[in-house]
């Protein structure tokens, strides 16, 4: 492909861009058919999937805190029933606005938060063992016990290292 | 992977700043998106909850995944992807496709370029930053670079794309792309289509 464009050109038009205001937020595109939703097969396929404790994960932070779901998903700004769905179905791949909102609500680095949640590809085999270990050490129960809690609280130590 | 130099205006200072428009994206780029673009869109939609902005007038594509995009394409012959990239960061992407055809009667049926998705960054939306925008120009680089791909399948600069609502004024009046009226199969969304003619009156616009 040829592209050959002047900076007089650039500059015009950039200002022609710019004179249409706040009215003008230039994109295309369905904005609900992201590929990955048209084609289920591209999903992280890891034999270790660190989805299975993006779950756990939440469950137990919010329980930790003793919030319900509805209080953690109006605080986090969330909707409830993808809170649900993260939370109930282990390979459920959220949104990526909503993992950001959790990273940020729970102050974990997104990024992490984004492996974890099979968002992103896995460029942390720790980060991936550690998320096994910690969805092997905590059992869906009733209370946060001292099993979980500590499960909990050295997982959090691992997605809050800074590489 | 070729690379082109382009310029886009920053806003604080009105000066030009060069750039580059690459083809194809990158991890870099979707490093870029994951690392600067969703922060940035994720403190503009809590400013935009804070101000009481309806759900529904928040920007569609906040819910895009570039990765899964960008993967999704990867390697297709027939889904060229465009990045533009300044100031050591992603400022816009695309992924178009070249096996579509036009809607619009008068060039019914022959080849056209489609814009699949493309996206500006957060802070070049002037919709989305309480600030003014940090840089303009790259929408209309990336038509640009739609219409030149056009050109050089032999398609004659014809491009189409459903827009993004907020947008629909900005392709019809400044673009000069025919409205093909709301698309029903396509989420309602206004389908847009750009003639050889239309191509030229565009670029002259910058002439």
């Amino acid at each position: 492909m040829k592209f050959e464009v002047t900076k007089e050109w650039c500059m015009k038009m950039a200002r022609l861009e710019h004179e249409h205001g706040t009215d003008v937020e230039i994109g295309a595109g369905l904005f609900a058919a992201d590929p990955s939703t048209q084609q289920p097969e591209y999903t992280v396929q890891e034999s270790a999937d660190p989805r299975i404790a993006f779950g756990r994960f939440v469950r137990l932070m919010r329980r930790g805190r003793k919030q319900t779901l509805e209080k953690l998903a109006e605080d986090a700004d969330i909707d409830i029933t993808e809170l649900v769905e993260i939370e109930e179905d282990s390979h459920y791949t959220p949104e990526p606005r909503t993992v950001y909102q959790l990273a940020s609500y729970f102050a974990i680095p997104s990024a992490k938060m984004m492996q974890l949640a099979g968002l992103s590809q896995q460029r942390d085999s720790h980060l991936v063992s550690e998320a096994i270990r910690f969805a092997a050490r905590s059992e869906k129960v009733t209370d946060l016990n001292e099993t979980e809690r500590s499960a909990l609280d050295a997982f959090v130590a691992v997605l809050s290292e800074q590489k | 992977m070729s690379e082109f130099q382009i310029y886009l205006l920053e806003v604080a200072s009105d000066a030009p700043i060069e750039g580059s428009l690459i083809e194809g994206i990158t991890e870099a780029n979707v490093n870029d998106w994951e690392d600067a673009w969703m922060p940035a869109l994720a403190r503009a939609l809590q400013q935009l909850k804070e101000k009481g902005v309806d759900r529904r007038l928040w920007p569609q594509s906040r819910h895009w995944d570039w990765r899964r995009k960008a993967e999704a394409f990867k390697g297709l012959l027939a889904a060229p992807s465009f990045s533009i990239v300044c100031q050591g960061m992603t400022q816009g992407l695309m992924i178009v496709e070249t096996l579509e055809s036009c809607r619009l009667l008068q060039q019914k049926g022959k080849p056209l370029v489609y814009i699949q998705y493309l996206e500006t960054a957060p802070w070049n939306r002037p919709g989305l930053t309480t600030e003014r925008p940090r840089l303009t120009g790259v929408g209309t680089l990336l038509v640009r670079a739609a219409i030149e791909l056009s050109r050089s399948e032999g398609f004659g600069g014809r491009i189409g794309l459903h827009s993004l609502p907020q947008a629909n004024a900005w392709y019809a009046n400044v673009c000069g792309m025919s409205d093909l009226g709301i698309d029903p199969t396509k989420e309602n969304l206004r389908y847009f289509e750009m003639t050889p003619e239309q191509a030229d009156a565009f670029i002259a616009k910058g002439v």
